[in-house]
């Protein structure tokens, strides 16, 4: 199984330099994983240098194989592949998981300001279709988001916003 | 002499102050504009693409429009937002290639960012299968760096640019199809999502308001991702806007006038 890792267009050191530990590859392994993917963005941590100008960097670190790179055009691919994504708290990131059916831990930054982000990170974990973590807790929500059952979150339905303009404009 | 300037100052200001409540949205007022022609009418759209996240809720909710009842359409992004102009046109194509049909599309996949962006890449609707859309890049109302001292003349440039195209786009729109009947002024609408550049369109609208030229409907759906506090544009638009809609319920209960529809996105 493999697990992804993504901060978006983010500044996210904590997060990345958190999921390289052994803590967090040790729990990863104990649920199946044996590979490991990481979008690090702008984030600064161990390898930040190694990857800066943009190429990959391959490691193997509690019998986890891990690839860690900065940006790719687009994380769709990523999310296919993986059986666990660990995210962010970005809104389109969170939406494009969870419309792929796959198992979300959402990572609020509590180093920013406004914290809009986890309350939406919040909202969707009472309603039961993702897990939220902090940084340090992570290695114990991977146990966790394998326990429970997640809600599957509900498909695109283009037809909500068309009937409340057509009635606005008197079509209906 | 004095007396004479002091109350046309008064009679000035109260006449902009009774305007601008007469201009207002009522809770009360029912938008229904085309209940006569029934479907055969069409119906101007404009969106503003705030670039990120609101580029891409707000695609997705209009992917879900009927394109040849709303029609035509115009994408206002801001200068340099090449990313969202480049999905729209990829929405634009992925609707034309299903027909315009109401049929659902996926608006996530970011097209290089690159590519050139026309002025305007319209295309009357010579035939039926001929989707119009007009791309409009807005000027920057501030640039990254710019001095506090200027943004006022950049600002008041990228206003006065929106109100004509918001005044070029609603009094002087063409006609795509003569045996359609002719549209009046509720026949547009204008939707909004943020950020703060919205705003201007926003105000542009109202510059038509004032002078009771025609304008459009506006409607503002507030993010998905705002759950318990409004954004700020959403804050600031509140009382101008004729539908604000929100995607969490927790919402309802502080803002006036709000309403709930379950995700739009």
């Amino acid at each position: 199984m493999r697990a992804f890792v993504t901060v978006g267009s983010t500044k996210f050191d904590d997060l990345v330099q958190h999921s390289l530990t052994e803590e967090v590859l040790l729990s990863l392994r104990n649920e199946g994983y044996t590979s490991l993917g990481v979008q690090c963005g702008n984030s600064n941590f161990e390898f930040a240098s190694v990857v800066a100008d943009g190429s990959e960097h391959a490691l193997e670190r509690a019998g986890v194989s891990v690839e860690v790179w900065k940006f790719k055009p687009s994380l769709e691919g990523e999310f296919d592949k993986a059986d666990l994504v660990i995210s962010h708290a970005g809104a389109g990131t969170i939406l494009d998981v969870l419309r792929k059916g796959k198992r979300l831990i959402v990572v609020p930054n509590e180093t920013l300001l406004d914290n809009h982000q986890s309350e939406l990170a919040i909202a969707l974990e009472e309603k039961g279709h993702l897990k939220s973590s902090t940084v340090t807790g992570l290695a114990q929500v991977i146990e966790d988001v394998h326990k429970v059952n997640l809600t599957p979150f509900p498909p695109f339905d283009g037809h909500k916003f068309a009937g409340i303009l057509d009635e606005t404009m008197g079509f209906l | 002499m004095e007396m004479f300037y002091l109350s046309l100052f008064l009679v000035s200001v109260t006449t902009i102050a009774l305007r601008l409540y007469a201009i207002l949205p009522r809770p009360t007022k029912r938008v229904s504009a085309i209940t006569k022609e029934g479907d055969k009418a069409t119906c101007s759209l404009s969106v503003f693409l705030g670039s990120g996240g609101h580029t891409s809720e707000l695609l997705a909710m209009i992917s879900g429009l009927d394109f040849h009842r709303y029609q035509p359409r115009i994408y206002y992004v801001s200068e340099g937002d090449t990313l969202s102009a480049n999905k729209a046109i990829a929405l634009e194509k992925s609707k034309a290639s299903a027909g315009g049909s109401t049929q659902v599309h996926e608006t996530s996949s970011p097209s290089s960012a690159t590519a050139f962006v026309p002025e305007r890449s319209s295309s009357t609707s010579e035939s039926e299968d001929v989707l119009p859309y007009t791309i409009v890049v807005i000027p920057r109302a501030r640039r990254v760096h710019q001095s506090l001292l200027t943004t006022p003349a950049t600002a008041l440039v990228s206003l006065f640019w929106c109100q004509y195209h918001v005044s070029l786009s609603s009094v002087f729109r063409p006609k795509t199809n003569p045996s359609k009947p002719t549209r009046d002024e509720a026949t547009s609408v204008l939707i909004l999502n943020g950020p703060g550049t919205c705003l201007t369109l926003c105000l542009a609208v109202y510059v038509n308001k004032f002078f009771a030229l025609p304008s459009p409907v506006i409607i503002y759906i507030e993010s998905f991702a705002r759950v318990k506090s409004l954004s700020l544009s959403g804050k600031l638009i509140r009382p101008l806007v004729d539908r604000f809609i929100v995607q969490w319920p927790q919402l309802l209960q502080d803002v006036k006038m709000a309403e709930y529809h379950g995700w739009l996105v």
